[in-house]
């Protein structure tokens, strides 16, 4: 990339500056969706420059590759980016106009980042909304326009002692609350397991484990226009939350990161929950075979999941935007899902990779397939991460019991409409 | 007194009878002095090492023992493989160069300027002199997550983003620095410049033959910290870096250690016994100037 | 040349350097308070609307601010003065001349301020368990039952600030000991001939002259502990139910957020109550003439 002379910038940034200030006052936007720009067709040419976290970061140029030998005239440059702090250093990037062609972003940052203007919005017809499972192309969808496309996803199960269910006498999952109250239950006086559940009483995340059970009850988080956190359902499911806590199911000490596995395998803990991450980790310290995975109950609506992952989109500054949606839709092929699967165990977005031996033959994945169809996300608002650190805070006064249900449905839907949804 | 040319030993008089007691007195206390610091500070030292020790010691353990419920000490099964993965998947020559220039360039910057302005603004007088101390020193005030944005943009608009310049420029001249050397130099007796001035000698030459040599201590400590916080720091180097090969030692681990969902704390905890090598080094090299002996002043 | 000019002239490099690259941004975050802006502006940062006083204004209707706001003073008025002491404590040790295998014991005690954070959690984690860990069970001995100490809403910020002095204590003895160095030994020759015995010479020789270094270590610390951050963001995550959130961590929550505006507000109240406090500490330990 070449780099402008300093006066060069600094003319450019005075006039920015100039054009900017005598723009000053936000825009209102007029709330409509929007629609993408075609991409032409061919082969991918030119620079691409992408951006991807953590482990995927490591790996994607084997991908990319295989991309540039299916089109030679393109040659893309992955920069693995840490997740630690990754998302102050993606907005940084957009304040200093230094962003790359395409970039990895978790699901809970798209609305935030689709606010700011800088991503584009994803082409029709080039990638199929269809093709991914319902709950993933949601997290990509922010006021009705498109912005990133879910490239993986991973949703969460309950991890269970095989050892502890079987002395309580656990023949099979709990497919409701109160057949999981019961089991819960058991496995604590039956099974020997000191908490027969660990559910993360409150604190950063908390959030992961308590909404589940607002929808398990067919409740919402919101409904299009308003919060709905104080319905009857989701005030339900607070309560159902909290009587882990009360009857001594679940401790109310937060379990520091890195214990949970040796108390699950164990048996001190008799289970919790958690993502297909944990399945590498549990086998790992000598767990394979120790434990099984439960589905998520149903309360008086579905058995619903939470679902997660990471999206990819393409920023508008890019020079090579047709190079940079053609290598995001060449990582959406269901045999490149299956490869990326076989190269980092995430889990395909698409939901035809699935049907692939690889995936369907192995019973652990399978489940999380299954769950896959019903599975939600929050709302993609830019304010979701701050609502969602009011949510832990209430929830946490639930676990330890300092507040009610009812008091804590009620203070979480004020907090959230007065945060709002930063439109 | 007796003099020196009398070899007869002489029976102690009462006065001296009572010093020796005194003295005697003086060392047993000593004595028990010296046992009971010993024992409080090698107590104290074991509850400071530890952890460290633990550290190192896990970068021999698997991520499995490391997570192990109550923790181990000993590794079970000791194994390099740690170390192997970190060298084998880091570019380790890359990123350790680039922490190794920034954090020796920004150290030496910090020590020359800082201590320049140290001295203006401990032993010379000019104006908006007190303005300039309180402005620096608020600004070690503001939480750098704060400026973090606002020093993109303007590096972006220097074309500074993604080099080494990039990285080193900011923290050249480090508002902690100044304050440090100011209060040291304040120290240094004023007779002993104006004894140089009056000899006809230059500011300058003061500053490098007089203040300087006498800051010895001070660049030490000095040194050591501008170089710690200089190689671990993570949140600028992460921001400003816009591909791997800019990437300093800090950037690199957290890439490898830290997922979306989960740590790995094996590799965490070996990367951070391999950065933190370099600044053990540095301090054992440095701490000796903390040894009295250099004590001249010159005031003889 | 003139005095102004040659202050100047030494002060100028610094100068420079530091009013682009440090002030500058400060400046541009003060500017960034007074105005509303968040992550959706980060492309048009000047169309934001200016709200003058506004977000500090919130700041103290945020409940959680208040909560931040107290532990951290909690924090620094009983955290600073127990790591100066224990700092100055064991520098006079080391300083004394009784002590062998000084450097064992100075790098030693430097440790903890360059050991990883997550290793120090671990190993605290373990120490402070309830049951089983070495700090109950040493407790146990004198027949005292101890708490839960990380997850005990009013043991786990007085937990965190004996690790906070723990931690640091090690800077603050590198810098008593440069300082300590310093002191011309002559000064103590002259003064053991006039007859004063140790503890006189600590109180009115070493503790004076230790002054401008004293005010050093203080005003460092205590800008460090005001900005205290990684102790609740590694060890508690600011929990139990917030007592543990310091301002930092707020600021930086905020931050993530997208709330920069309100975010630069908060990190200028912490700058404001960093001045004052330090502006107290010149007042006290200011540096009489020798």
């Amino acid at each position: 990339m070449t780099r402008p002379k300093r006066r060069t910038l600094l003319l450019a940034a005075v006039t920015a500056v100039a054009l900017a200030a005598s723009a000053c006052g936000r825009d209102s936007g007029d709330g409509e969706a929007e629609k993408g720009e075609k991409v032409a067709q061919g082969k991918a040419s030119g620079n691409i420059t992408v951006w991807a976290m953590g482990t995927e970061g490591e790996k994607l140029s084997a991908l990319a590759d295989d991309f540039m030998k299916e089109n030679p005239d393109a040659k893309v440059t992955v920069t693995a980016v840490p997740w630690d702090n990754a998302h102050n250093k993606i907005a940084a990037a957009i304040a200093g106009q230094q962003t790359p062609d395409v970039t990895m972003l978790g699901t809970t940052w798209m609305g935030e980042f689709a606010k700011t203007g800088a991503l584009d919005v994803v082409p029709p017809d080039f990638v199929k909304k269809d093709d991914f499972f319902p709950g993933a192309w949601e997290t990509g969808v922010v006021d009705g326009t498109s912005y990133g496309v879910p490239w993986y996803v991973e949703t969460r199960l309950l991890f269970v002692n095989k050892a502890v269910a079987e002395k309580a006498g656990i023949t099979e999952a709990p497919k409701d609350w109160d057949s999981l109250t019961q089991a819960v239950s058991d496995m604590k006086t039956k099974g020997g397991a000191k908490w027969g559940v660990y559910l993360q009483p409150g604190q950063t995340g908390a959030w992961q484990t308590a909404m589940p059970f607002v929808w398990q009850n067919g409740g919402e988080v919101w409904d299009g226009k308003n919060f709905t956190l104080d319905s009857p359902e989701a005030t339900e499911a607070l309560e159902y939350y909290q009587s882990f806590y009360k009857d001594g199911l679940s401790t109310k000490d937060r379990i520091p990161d890195g214990q949970q596995e040796p108390k699950l395998l164990k048996g001190e803990i008799g289970a919790f929950v958690s993502g297909p991450w944990h399945i590498g980790l549990l086998n790992d310290l000598g767990g394979e075979g120790k434990y099984e995975l439960w589905p998520m109950p149903s309360g008086s609506g579905d058995a619903t999941s939470f679902i997660g992952g990471s999206n990819m989109s393409v920023f508008k500054n890019s020079k090579n935007r047709d190079g940079a949606w053609k290598f995001v839709s060449y990582l959406m092929k269901p045999e490149v899902q299956v490869k990326w699967y076989e190269t980092v165990n995430d889990l395909p977005a698409v939901q035809s990779a699935w049907d692939d031996q690889t995936l369907s033959g192995d019973e652990m994945l399978k489940m999380f397939g299954d769950q896959l169809d019903k599975a939600k996300a929050p709302p993609s608002i830019p304010t979701w991460e701050q609502i969602a650190a009011g949510l832990d805070t209430e929830l946490e006064k639930v676990a330890k019991g300092t507040e009610s249900a009812a008091d804590a449905a009620k203070a979480m839907q004020a907090q959230a409409t007065s945060i709002g949804t930063g439109g | 007194m007796t003099s020196t040319l009398d070899t007869r030993p002489e029976s102690p008089t009462p006065a001296e009878r009572g010093e020796r007691a005194r003295r005697a007195d003086l060392r047993s206390r000593d004595h028990v002095a010296r046992i009971v610091l010993h024992v409080l500070l090698l107590g104290g030292l074991v509850v400071m090492i530890g952890p460290f020790v633990w550290m190192a010691l896990s970068s021999f353990k698997t991520e499995g023992e490391i997570r192990a419920d109550p923790p181990t000490w000993w590794p079970h099964d000791p194994t390099a493989g740690n170390y192997g993965v970190l060298f084998n998947r880091l570019d380790f020559p890359t990123y350790f160069t680039n922490s190794i220039v920034v954090a020796v360039l920004t150290t030496l910057g910090n020590l020359l300027f800082c201590s320049a302005a140290g001295y203006a603004l401990a032993k010379l007088s000019f104006p908006g002199k007190r303005a300039l101390f309180l402005v620096v020193l608020g600004t070690i005030m503001v939480p750098s997550i704060v400026t973090i944005v606002p020093l993109f943009v303007l590096s972006s608009n220097l074309g500074l983003v993604n080099s080494l310049a990039g990285l080193i420029l900011p923290f050249l001249a480090q508002a902690f620095g100044v304050f440090l050397m100011r209060q040291f130099i304040m120290s240094i007796p004023d007779d002993l410049l104006e004894a140089a001035r009056i000899d006809g000698a230059s500011e300058l030459r003061i500053y490098w033959q007089i203040v300087l040599p006498l800051c010895r201590p001070a660049f030490a400590t000095l040194g050591i910290l501008t170089f710690l916080a200089s190689w671990n720091n993570f949140l600028w180097p992460l921001v400003a870096a816009t591909t791997e090969d800019k990437y300093t030692l800090p950037v690199a681990l957290a890439l490898y250690a830290i997922g979306q969902n989960q740590t790995r704390y094996d590799l965490l905890l070996t990367g951070s016994v391999v950065i933190v090598l370099p600044v053990l080094i540095v301090f054992i090299a440095l701490q000796r100037y903390f040894v009295r002996g250099i004590a001249t002043t010159g005031l003889k | 040349m003139s005095r102004a000019l040659t202050g100047w002239f030494f002060a100028l490099p610094f100068a420079a350097l530091f009013l682009l690259f440090t002030a500058g941004p400060v400046v541009a975050s003060l500017l960034m308070s007074l105005t509303d802006l968040g992550s959706a502006d980060l492309l048009h940062p000047l169309g934001v609307n200016i709200v003058g006083l506004d977000n500090y204004l919130r700041l103290f209707d945020d409940p959680k601010f208040l909560i931040a706001a107290t532990n951290t003073a909690i924090f620094v008025v009983v955290g600073v003065p127990l790591t100066m002491a224990a700092a100055l404590l064991v520098a006079l040790g080391l300083n004394s001349g009784l002590v062998k295998f000084r450097a064992l014991f100075r790098v030693g005690y430097y440790l903890p301020v360059v050991t990883s954070i997550v290793a120090i959690s671990v190993v605290w984690r373990f120490l402070l368990q309830p049951d089983g860990g070495l700090v109950n069970e040493v407790l146990s001995w004198v027949g005292i039952n101890g708490p839960n100490w990380l997850n005990n809403k009013t043991y786990a910020l007085p937990t965190l600030i004996v690790m906070g002095a723990w931690r640091n204590l090690g800077f603050g003895m590198v810098i008593f000991l440069a300082g300590l160095q310093a002191i011309p030994k002559e000064l103590y020759e002259a003064a053991t001939i006039d007859g004063a015995g140790k503890w006189s010479q600590l109180r009115f020789l070493t503790v004076p002259m230790l002054r401008p270094t004293m005010l050093f270590v203080a005003v460092i610390t205590t800008i460090g502990y005001v900005q205290f951050f990684e102790e609740p963001f590694v060890m508690t995550r600011g929990g139990p139910l917030d007592s543990t959130l310091s301002m930092a961590y707020h600021t930086y929550n905020q931050f993530g957020f997208g709330n920069y505006g309100y975010a630069s507000a908060m990190g200028y109240v912490l700058f404001v109550v960093v001045v004052l406090l330090s502006i107290a500490w010149f007042r006290l330990l200011r540096n009489n003439v020798d």
